[in-house]
């Protein structure tokens, strides 16, 4: 079967920065593919390039197997592109709005009607399609804006950090939807900073940093990566750079980051047995209050794929 | 498949129009500009100078005759009795340079001729002459009377010395040169002033400046158009609608035909509302029309052209309002084209400004129909047309098209 998406060795500069370098993967039909990355990394511009909103300096993208620089009106006839920041008209409606962009696609009137109700229910609006966009709060807004790129039922759908602003709950509904969509059929680009959507959604991750995919695979594979290494996670009152420092010096820890004001992440192999090295280590820098030991997750991939976190 | 995409292409060209005007119309801002504003400026226009009220344009020029021979009587007599300046004109004579310096600078006379002792036979005998010019900065419109007078009879003077020096040269006797040139001078320099701002001395000034003003006021309404292109750049709808299955260049040809169409809807406004409500004669209505057409269309291209080069909504707006200032200023719409310095002058005509008025006085001046202004349309046109490729080239190397 035709890939829902293939990019090849994408590249974009800006003046003599590389800020997407050689990113290149695939999608399945039907596949939910997650794109992991912190700020910065490049997700967007990537994006940008696979929607055809911009041209790559090198690389190609195909989408349903139609080439986006060749044929871009056919290629993004597939796409339902959610971009990251909110792109509404807020003197308008949602109502107004979904029929505006709707009829962009081609929808015909008529349809387009019962889509509009279809897509407001989706994303749980109907109560407030009335309503201007500039009225609604932020995760109403993002639903709209999820909702706009449903319309034409595309096949293949691009969220761009689609829950940022959300509160728990909404962001539950969105998933939720977002799931079924794929359960029926949708192929799914999804980028976040949050791991534990993209654990959820998806099928199969991409990790993006610097512009360059470090590494793909579901996350069983990423995670095997790791070897036996375990994602410790350490809260303490006192200096957590200076703990960080002397917790890097410590036979068996490959990263340790600092996460917050009172917090350290630490990749450990066989992270269970060092715990009494890694408290001795801490020291007098402070005085440890909590300690977790989690399970090889994405989280752990990361860092160890990029010496880094993802939310900053 | 071509036709279904032209079907769809056209289709989502009217869906992009049809919002833009639609939001035009919900701020407020399209019956401001393409209507209200414009009857205003034609109003404000006719009350200030049009009607007859207006003491119409007359010039007394001073002549210095040191000369006494038939070149400078010739002159005058011909001045008199072209169509431009019939009745318009009116010679007064000095004795020698200072009495008309004087006059002139008392303001007795707007400028004066000065023609040196010996002019008519120099000029025989294809030695060529010259002829002085003195002016008052009070009586600018005398000064330029003058001066054209003096280009026209430099141009006739310069012919007139190769012709003699030619003839002298093929052996004609220097007596039968000078006796040819004397019977021919009698039938006198052909004075002719067509295209200089002076024939607007027959035409009313609320056109001149009102139709000045409109085709600067059409940038602005143009503007209007280029602004929410970048608004909706930055809300990022503008990336919503490129990336809908349509040609990238759709969105930014559905609104710029709504600028182009409220431009020409403005500009009109402003010459029905001075035609009808102050019976001004703005000249043949299809000459007329197309002129403001061919405007309408360069001016789109021109704002669209600075839309491409900004990168905000503010920068937009300021950039469209610094065009708009120094073309009108440059085309004459500010002040007069012939009170700027000669470089400035050339200039001019790079402008939409320049040439649509130029044709425009043309119109109403003289009465002629839409073939005397076809040079200014397609001038105009074509200035449309470099800046609008330019502007889709800039638009496609952003982040635009
Ligand atoms: N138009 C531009 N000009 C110059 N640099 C740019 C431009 N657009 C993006 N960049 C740079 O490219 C890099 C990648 O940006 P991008 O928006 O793709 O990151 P991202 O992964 O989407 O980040 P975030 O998670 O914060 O949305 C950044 O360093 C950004 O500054
Ligand atoms: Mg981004």
């Amino acid at each position: 079967m035709t890939p829902a998406l293939v990019c090849e060795r994408l590249v974009k500069r800006y003046g003599d920065k590389t800020v997407v370098d050689r990113v290149g993967f695939h999608i399945d039909e039907g596949e939910a593919y997650g794109l992991l990355g912190p700020n910065g990394a490049g997700k967007t511009t990537t994006i940008s390039m696979l929607v055809g909103l911009l041209r790559p300096d090198e690389g190609s993208v195909r989408v349903g197997g139609i080439d986006v620089d060749e044929d871009p009106v056919a290629a993004k006839r597939l796409i339902g592109y959610v971009p990251q920041e909110i792109a509404l008209y807020p003197e308008l409606t949602a109502r107004e709005n979904l029929r505006y962009f709707g009829r962009l696609h081609g929808l015909p009137r008529r349809e387009l009607a019962s889509r509009i109700g279809e897509v407001l229910d989706l994303v749980g609006l109907s109560g407030r399609g009335d309503d201007k966009v500039g009225t609604y709060s932020g995760g109403m807004k993002r639903r709209t804006n999820i909702a706009v790129a449903l319309l034409h039922r595309p096949r293949l759908l691009i969220l761009d950090e689609p829950t940022v602003g959300v509160d728990p709950q909404s962001r539950v509904a969105i998933l939720d939807r977002v799931e079924a969509l794929v359960g029926e059929g949708m192929s799914l680009l999804y980028t976040s900073h949050y791991m534990e959507e993209v654990e959820r959604v998806c099928t199969r991750v991409g990790i993006i940093d610097q512009g360059r995919v470090v590494a793909d695979g579901s996350k069983r594979e990423l995670v095997a990566e790791l070897g036996g290494t375990d994602r410790v996670e350490l809260t303490l009152d006192g200096d957590v750079t200076a703990a960080a420092e002397k917790l890097r010096t410590v036979e068996g820890v490959s990263e340790a980051v600092v996460t917050g004001s009172s917090s350290i992440r630490l990749l450990v192999a066989g992270g269970r047995h060092l715990l009494p090295a890694l408290l001795s280590a801490v020291g007098d820098t402070g005085a440890v209050t909590g300690v977790e030991v989690v399970e090889p997750d994405l989280e752990a991939a990361f860092l160890h794929l990029t010496g880094s976190t993802l939310r900053d | 498949m071509a036709k279904t995409l032209g079907k769809s292409t056209l289709s989502a060209l009217l869906v992009v129009g049809g919002h833009e005007l639609r939001s035009r119309l919900r701020d407020g801002t399209a019956p401001l500009i393409a209507l209200v504003a414009p009857i205003l400026l034609a109003t404000m226009f006719g009350l200030a100078l049009g009607g007859d009220d207006d003491p119409p344009f007359k010039a007394t020029i001073g002549v210095v005759d040191l000369d006494g021979g038939e070149f400078p009587a010739s002159v005058q007599r011909e001045a008199l009795n072209t169509d431009e300046l019939k009745g318009v004109l009116t010679f007064r004579q000095y004795p020698d340079e200072a009495a008309a310096r004087g006059a002139v600078d008392g303001g007795e006379s707007g400028a004066a001729l000065v023609f040196p002792a010996g002019f008519s036979e120099s000029v025989g005998a294809g030695r060529g002459g010259q002829v002085s010019v003195l002016e008052s900065p009070e009586s600018p419109l005398a000064g330029v009377v003058a001066r054209s007078m003096v280009d026209r009879i430099s141009a006739l003077v310069e012919a007139r010395t190769l012709a003699v020096r030619a003839s002298l040269e093929a052996g004609v006797p220097a007596d039968r040169v000078q006796l040819f040139v004397e019977e021919n001078g009698a039938a006198g320099p052909a004075l002719s002033l067509v295209g200089d701002p002076v024939s607007g001395g027959k035409v009313d000034l609320a056109v001149h400046y009102g139709a000045g003003m409109a085709v600067m006021f059409a940038f602005f309404v143009v503007g209007t158009t280029a602004r929410s292109l970048l608004v909706e750049r930055q809300n990022g709808t503008l990336d919503r609608m490129r990336a809908a299955p349509l040609p990238l260049w759709t969105a930014l040809m559905g609104k710029s035909a709504v600028g182009f169409g409220l431009a020409l809807v403005s500009m009109c406004a402003t010459w029905l509302s001075s035609v009808l409500i102050f019976g001004a004669s703005w000249g043949d209505p299809l000459g007329v029309f197309l002129l403001l057409l061919a405007h309408v269309f360069a001016a789109t291209a021109i704002v669209m052209l600075v839309a491409s080069r900004a990168k905000t909504d503010a920068q937009a707006d300021g950039y469209t309002l610094g065009v708009a200032f120094v073309f009108a200023f440059l085309g004459g719409s500010i002040v007069p084209v012939y009170n700027l310095p000669e470089w400035l002058r050339s200039v001019s005509l790079i402008t939409p400004n320049g040439w649509v008025s130029a044709g425009l006085s043309e119109l109403a001046g003289t009465g002629a129909g839409p073939s005397a202004v076809l040079v200014p349309i397609a001038v105009v046109t074509g200035i449309g047309v470099v800046a609008g490729t330019l502007a889709l080239l800039g638009f496609r190397k952003g982040r635009f098209a």
